[in-house]
């Protein structure tokens, strides 16, 4: 008699929108996973289209409110190659300090509020609040500290509004950003310390040979900036993008999976930024990575728990180099001309890198845009996760087989509501 | 007389305000677009409306001082398009499945139950809320849900200054 298991999961919690996932176990063997992604309307692309060619960042910054410096930076980058403008240093620099607020914002909220309870055996932050005031006190406090530096250099915490293509609107006074010195030495403190508590986690056993993809720049850890590389050998300009990856349509998600040419998927977000870039974080940074027993590569996707903490305290340590460094520059933006031109931007998001293509015309109209967030990119790799992870774990009861796949999912920390806008999760096993 | 007692010093710096409204949605989500619309009416009505956008976290250290907030969004609840909702929540729970527009990460009934965990939540909570209809991307909202924003955003209005003046005594 065939023995089929089924388990349904109407919502996955703590992922930035809504998912859809089933796994489906006929008489004991791994049948089928499929970890569903709605169609993302392309409706950000459709508004952008006739539009002037400085509004993209405001724009943009709205596909996700995780995020908005990613999409903001992305698209700046994109019009100020269109528009032949180079930023100067102090100006790169503010770009890079706002950046590293939406860091410490993101990793934090995910590492002690979305991700930690998975490994603690809470069901979520409030209970682990409950148990662990002191931990969960210490995240919202960075969290807060993440968005003061979007505040001040952004104007506000959510959506900034002082950020325009060729630099801001205002730029914020030295003493402004002396400010905040010491809730960033503070911060670059408590980040070693949650590099400690997540390492001291059980991680379940398993690894992968990834084909890792992210931003590199000599002297720095990408952040807004560089060359993409990856562990197959890939080096190109962000403008080569389109040549070396695709998107091919998945009939039963709806959803457009990327694909690395000669490789097939791929991995972006902070274990591809870590493996590829290790000799670019600060000593502070390494010397929490060796403390957690991370080596230079880490290919257990659970461990990227680890790794987001890593990049935290580098947020902290780096965003006091900048203001150490800082010199307030004497014009806010650079002046950008139109001209019709493609342009192209890619930063490194919170989960990855986040890749930008318009055209506009000779008036600055925009005629089209292309925008590819990270978790469509993860998206085939955390499909092909759950399977080496399910097939492993065959043997779990159903309650923690599906517990285990929203952890998995969780991984990746994945913003569907850039992805996809609406996702709708969904364990069954049969 | 004003609808607050102190409707337009800033969050930060100054008397800390006892009362606010907490509007959610997105703009560009069909009936989702009436926490920022009504917003933006509140504003305009001198009602101090917290940022809340995608991440209800942010609100703990928002409504820090606060003792009531008037919750603002559109709700799925198989009414009739257009239908107005209001639940004094007290100091219960909200319910878990009041918004299924758009689940976030953490939303804000876990938001406030997180604050309450960590003495960090406004005593009393109200939401009010209009049936929507349509969700998509890119949607326009429906007739009937801009028809009630007036009665919603007097609503919201009437229930900011009852706050004001329950808190104050």
């Amino acid at each position: 008699m065939s023995e089929t298991r089924e388990i349904r999961t109407d919502y996955l919690a703590r992922v930035e929108g809504e998912g859809a996932m089933l796994v489906r176990v006929r008489d004991g063997a791994l049948e089928e996973v499929q970890f569903k992604i709605f169609e993302p309307p392309r409706f950000f692309e459709a508004l952008l289209r006739g539009r002037r060619f400085t509004e993209a960042p405001d724009i943009t910054a709205r596909i996700c409110g995780i995020c908005p410096i990613a999409y903001m930076a992305s698209s700046a980058a994109a019009m100020e190659q269109v528009c032949g403008v180079e930023l100067p240093p102090q100006l790169q620099a503010l770009r890079r300090l706002i950046y590293c607020g939406e860091w410490i914002e993101s990793h934090v909220l995910h590492v002690a509020m979305l991700h930690a309870p998975d490994f603690l055996g809470y069901d979520g932050a409030i209970e682990l609040a409950r148990d662990r005031r002191d931990l969960v006190e210490v995240a919202l406090r960075l969290k807060k500290l993440g968005n003061e530096l979007m505040r001040v250099i952004g104007g506000r915490e959510v959506h900034p509004v002082n950020f325009r293509v060729g630099g801001f609107y205002r730029v914020p006074t030295v003493s402004e950003l002396r400010a905040l010195v010491p809730e960033l030495e503070w911060a670059r403190e408590a980040g070693r310390e949650l590099v400690r508590w997540t390492a001291g986690f059980d991680f379940p056993d398993y690894e992968r040979d990834y084909a890792f993809v992210s931003l590199r720049h000599p002297g720095e850890y990408p952040i807004e900036r560089g060359r993409i590389v990856s562990s197959t050998g890939l080096d190109i300009s962000v403008d080569e993008y389109e040549e070396h990856f695709t998107e091919s349509h998945v009939e039963r998600s709806n959803a457009l999976h990327s694909s690395l040419a000669g490789v097939g998927s791929y991995l972006v977000g902070p274990l591809a930024r870590y493996a590829l870039n290790h000799d670019e974080l600060s000593d502070v940074a390494k010397e929490a990575a060796a403390e957690a027993g991370l080596g230079p590569v880490v290919r257990n996707p659970f461990r990227s728990i680890v790794v987001r903490a890593v990049e935290t305290v580098y947020a902290a340590d780096e965003a006091l180099r900048i203001i150490a460094a800082y010199e307030r520059p004497d014009e806010p933006a650079m002046e950008c001309v139109p001209r019709a031109a493609s342009g192209h931007g890619c930063t490194e998001a919170p989960r990855g890198i986040c890749w930008h293509r318009y055209r506009i015309d000779d008036e600055g109209t925009i005629l089209d845009a292309k925008i590819v967030p990270p978790t469509s990119q993860n998206q085939k790799t955390i499909e092909e996760d759950l399977v080496g992870v399910v097939s492993g774990s065959l043997d779990l009861a159903d309650e923690e087989l599906a517990h285990r796949c929203e952890q998995t999912i969780r991984n990746y920390d994945p913003c569907i509501s850039c992805a996809t806008h609406f996702l709708r999760f969904e364990v069954e096993r049969l | 007389m004003h609808l607050l007692r102190d409707p337009f010093s800033p969050l930060r710096g100054g008397a800390p305000l006892k009362t606010a409204a907490v509007c959610l949605g997105s703009p560009f989500r069909g009936d989702d677009a009436v926490g920022p619309v009504v917003a933006e009416r509140l504003r305009r009505a001198g009602a101090v409306v917290l940022d809340c956008a995608d991440e209800p976290t942010r609100l703990l250290d928002l409504w820090d001082g606060l003792d009531a907030v008037v919750v603002v969004d559109a709700i799925r609840g198989g009414a009739t398009p257009g239908a107005l909702y209001r639940m004094d929540v007290g100091d219960g729970p909200l319910p878990r499945d009041l918004r299924l527009a758009s689940t976030h990460a953490m939303g804000i009934a876990d938001a406030l139950e997180l604050g309450r965990a960590l003495g960090r939540a406004p005593r009393r909570v109200v939401v009010l809320g209009v049936e929507g209809a349509t969700f998509g991307i890119g949607d326009e909202m429906t007739p009937a849900v801009t028809a009630a924003l007036d009665e919603l955003v007097a609503s919201v209005l009437r229930d900011l200054e009852e706050a004001t003046c329950t808190s104050a005594r």
